[in-house]
């Protein structure tokens, strides 16, 4: 089974199959993957921080800081044990590059995302074994449940196995 | 946000600044092209951010992004895109087949169409409203559709998960062109906009 992941979305799955998401730019793409049991997880996060916004209705999938635990949850419940989970990341890229009014470059929103993502697993205490983060272009990252292997790929051919 | 806060009339209202400003659009590009430009009607709907990728032929789909921000007593974004054969094309067309590729050349030529299509945008909605607005300097990225529009929803801060898109498809015949303009605005901000205009309809 080929199960889709959007931006600010969230799937699990176990046994075999394979987790997809197409097109991260700034966004990250996170997997955690638990080897005992097969059981996979794969989110795409859009944001660093949620607590900077009041709004109330939040969805929890699109921050970091929220969408990590959640998916460990959900891995959870299907089986999966926390001691046996790691975690890799692509993505937050740098697609554009803007300028403040002094001239300066911004911290670009890729950046933020990874520091957040990197935080919240350390908190979390999940380690992270793998990565395929930063640069100026969009990445499709897909998780082959049987094996935990992950494969970047982008339009321009480049390709990455780990 | 939820999807049914939008009144009829005021999607009437946003889409008529959506037809007057890509008028304006239309004509400046056909001009430098020297030919005619087809223009839908625009379509205005508020849709979850992870389904807008779809409304373009995908999120893995190779496009050429022009975005900037309009600044001003409302700020929004102003996302022209364009699939990547179609900005290919209009390079050509507009280099008089002196190049067909994404080297220095073709990349200004591609960021002044987007420019031209965005400041006409806003100079219908400046003259409509009488706010003012100051435009970005436009930024290009060629890559995965996807990639491109997850970046800028990112700069944009969004904390709905719902945006209102202003949607407009342009196309031509001769150049085989083909682009879509984007109108993303804050909607909380964009009410006083509509609010303008629908006051100003009822006198």
């Amino acid at each position: 089974m080929i199960t889709r992941v959007k931006i600010a979305d969230i799937a699990t799955q176990r046994g075999s199959g394979v987790l997809i998401t197409v097109g991260l730019g700034s966004c990250i793409g996170t997997v955690f993957y638990d080897s005992k049991s097969i059981t996979a997880g794969m989110a795409h996060v859009l944001l660093p921080d949620s607590t900077q916004f009041n709004s109330k209705k939040q969805n929890a999938m699109k921050f970091a800081d929220t969408a990590l635990p959640l998916m460990l949850d959900n891995m959870l419940k299907k089986g999966a044990l926390k001691k046996n989970i790691v975690a890799k990341i692509a993505g937050g890229s740098k697609l554009f590059e803007f300028n403040t009014p002094d001239g300066k470059t911004e911290i670009s929103v890729g950046e933020k995302n990874i520091q957040a993502v990197k935080k919240t697993l350390k908190h979390m205490g999940i380690s992270l074994v793998a990565e395929d983060v930063g640069g100026t272009f969009g990445r499709t990252m897909k998780l082959f449940v049987d094996t935990g292997k992950v494969e970047i790929s982008s339009l321009e051919g480049y390709k990455k196995l780990f | 946000m939820d999807k049914n806060s939008l009144k009829p009339e005021q999607i009437d209202i946003l889409k008529e600044i959506g037809n007057i400003g890509m008028g304006n659009a239309t004509t400046s590009l056909s001009k430098m092209l020297e030919e005619k430009i087809k223009m839908d009607v625009p379509e205005v709907s508020l849709i979850s951010l992870s389904e807008v990728p779809e409304l373009v032929g995908g999120p893995e789909k190779p496009v050429a992004v022009v975005f900037s921000k309009a600044l001003g007593e409302v700020s929004f974004f102003i996302i022209f895109l364009m699939p990547e054969h179609s900005a290919l094309n209009i390079i050509k067309a507009l280099t008089d087949g002196e190049t067909n590729e994404f080297c220095y050349m073709g990349r200004s030529v591609i960021r002044e169409v987007g420019n031209i299509v965005g400041a006409a945008y806003l100079s219908a909605l400046s003259f409509l409203t009488n706010y003012t607005f100051k435009q970005t300097p436009p930024i290009l990225a060629i890559d995965m559709a996807g990639a491109i529009l997850g970046t800028i929803f990112a700069e944009a801060d969004l904390a709905d998960d719902t945006l209102l898109l202003i949607k407009t498809i342009l196309n031509t015949e001769l150049t085989d062109f083909e682009g879509y303009l984007f109108i993303v605005p804050n909607w909380e901000k964009f009410k006083s906009i509509v609010e303008i205009l629908g006051l100003e309809l009822e006198e």
